[in-house]
């Protein structure tokens, strides 16, 4: 019984090659794709190793290995199979769904920057317990089915999860924005005000993190690291650029840093007092998150009024300025 | 009625609501971006060619930008004079054009460059000083500006034309019409006398000098 199911995953297998080989896409990383092939055969051979079979069968997988290994887009087919026979598959749909618009060769050929996404995906169900490391990584890969080996392409390890999950984050949050836009234009919404339009995106991003709060500082102090601080930063600025477009901010002038500068004051302050607020349901973040966005409406107001004063100012020094030439005669029509 | 059909239609223009698909190369979660109905510049469809649109609006932002202080400085010297209303004229265009580039970038959610006040007090400056040695010193400023600036269009243009000519149909049409306006700026500098100021070349070379360090500049941060 377990020797059909691998001979129909064998032809399968072959048939995937075919469609791939016959389409040859030439990639900039066909070492690489090499490579990965041979990881990716590697952890289902591994995989295939850890369960019962007739040696018969092996001879097969053997040969698929081996198909995998000499075709350069065998990656594809070897990780497809395995994608398409998980269950995980429902899980990771977020990412996966994406497929029709990467550019991809086939329908069932699966990037390894997808497969790196649904690994880092099904990690994060560990990571309360092993916290933002190459375990949880680990533990990930194998619900998938895979080797815990495979957590070797990571080379960022931790630091990959982490940037990651906020990337996913940030992405439901566009996605949560969007959908307010869009029923505030079909008139089903009122439109909010700035302010609470602003507290209600940052509360909506943080409350994010409440299912790993305890390991958060960790994960803080991993993006804080060298080499994690310019995708950290890009995602932050992308972050507050999106929260201020969709709170309706179209400036075009010091306005547009000035906002964004300090939103992000804002949101990382908040972020700090979150992972040390032991409140009900973090009350205590909010409020302090109330607060600070009234500081900057605050500030704003005061930048109107210092503003307009220093027109007024202006204005009653150029007057001065014209009853001087007038009175020197200077201000004739030339 | 009327709402509905305009509400359903406005619904159909942003379907997918300002969510852009950016496939960030590091990332491994694309970010939804904005599907939105175009009126100039076409969603980009990948970050290559958003970093490409964001360099030329950016720029093409501060240019007009810095037109619109150096005219305000001239003006601030010789508005009184009898170039005034010229000047003005000239000025309204520049203002036309700014508004223009406002709306652009806020659409495509461009960032501005960063050295805005930097170009507000630069601009006001080159004008004012040069309206100070006098209408002919004005009018050589503006030819120099507009010659530095419709190069630097023409250039855009001819980048835009190899790239793609349909897909960017409509911002080719807009630079080339602001283009168009430049170049009539240079012109009418050169009728009013701007070449019988004393040290012509000298002024001309520095100012382009200055354009061209300032569009650098401005692609950039």
């Amino acid at each position: 019984m377990a020797a059909l199911l691998r001979g129909l995953r064998a032809g399968r297998a072959l048939r995937g090659l075919g469609s791939v080989v016959a389409a040859p896409t030439a990639t900039n990383s066909q070492c690489s794709s090499l490579r990965r092939g041979f990881q990716c055969a590697a952890a289902r051979l591994q995989d295939d190793g850890k369960s019962d079979k007739p040696p018969s069968s092996s001879s097969t997988t053997y040969h698929e290995h081996y198909q995998a290994h000499s075709a350069k887009q065998g990656t594809a087919a070897a990780s497809q199979e395995d994608s398409a026979s998980d269950p995980a598959d429902e899980a990771s749909r977020p990412n996966t769904s994406y497929q029709d618009q990467g550019g991809e060769q086939g329908e069932e050929y699966e990037t390894e920057e997808q497969l790196q996404a649904r690994i880092l995906t099904a990690a994060l169900e560990f990571v309360p317990q092993h916290g933002w490391s190459m375990e949880a990584i680990a533990s990930g890969a194998e619900t998938l089915g895979l080797s815990s080996a495979s957590a070797g392409m990571f080379n960022n390890g931790a630091g990959d999860l982490v940037l990651h999950f906020i990337a996913q984050c940030n992405s439901q949050l566009v996605e949560i924005l969007a959908e307010q836009h869009k029923q505030v234009q079909l008139g089903q919404a009122e439109r909010k005000k700035t302010a609470d339009f602003l507290r209600d995106a940052v509360e909506t991003r943080l409350r994010m993190h409440i299912p790993y709060i305890e390991s958060w500082p960790q994960a803080m102090s991993i993006l804080l690291l060298p080499h994690n601080i310019p995708d950290s930063l890009k995602h932050l600025s992308t972050l507050v650029d999106d929260m201020w477009y969709y709170a309706g901010d179209r400036s075009t002038d010091m306005n547009w840093y000035t906002k964004r500068a300090a939103l992000t004051g804002i949101y990382n302050t908040t972020e700090l007092v979150m992972v040390q607020d032991s409140s009900p349901d973090f009350q205590d973040t909010w409020n302090f998150l109330d607060n600070r966005i009234q500081d900057v409406v605050k500030m704003g107001t005061t930048a109107k009024q210092v503003q307009s004063t220093g027109e007024a100012v202006v204005q009653g020094l150029m007057g001065a300025a014209v009853t001087l030439k007038n009175l020197t005669g200077m201000n004739q029509r030339r | 009625m009327q709402r509905a059909t305009h509400t359903s239609l406005y619904y159909c223009s942003n379907i997918v609501s300002p969510t852009m698909i950016r496939q960030c190369l590091t990332c491994r979660v694309p970010v939804q971006l904005s599907s939105r109905a175009y009126s100039v510049v076409p969603p980009p469809r990948d970050s290559e060619e958003k970093a490409m649109l964001d360099r030329i609006l950016r720029v093409d932002h501060a240019g007009e930008y810095g037109a619109n202080r150096i005219y305000a400085g001239q003006m601030a010297v010789l508005g009184r004079s009898r170039t005034g209303p010229l000047i003005q004229e000239m000025w309204d265009q520049e203002k036309k054009h700014l508004a223009k580039f406002n709306e652009i970038l806020a659409e495509s959610r461009v960032r501005p460059t960063a050295l805005l006040p930097f170009w507000n007090i630069a601009g006001f400056v080159l004008g004012a000083s040069s309206a100070l040695l006098g209408k002919e010193g004005a009018m050589a400023c503006t030819v120099a500006v507009e010659e530095s600036i419709s190069e630097h269009y023409n250039s855009q243009i001819r980048a835009l034309m190899e790239k793609d000519p349909e897909r960017y149909t409509e911002l080719l049409q807009v630079i080339k019409e602001f283009r168009d306006d430049e170049m009539e700026h240079h012109d009418t500098g050169l009728e009013h006398d701007a070449e019988s100021v004393p040290g012509y070349w000298l002024l001309k070379s520095a100012i382009q000098l200055g354009c061209k360090a300032a569009i650098y500049a401005s692609e950039r941060v």
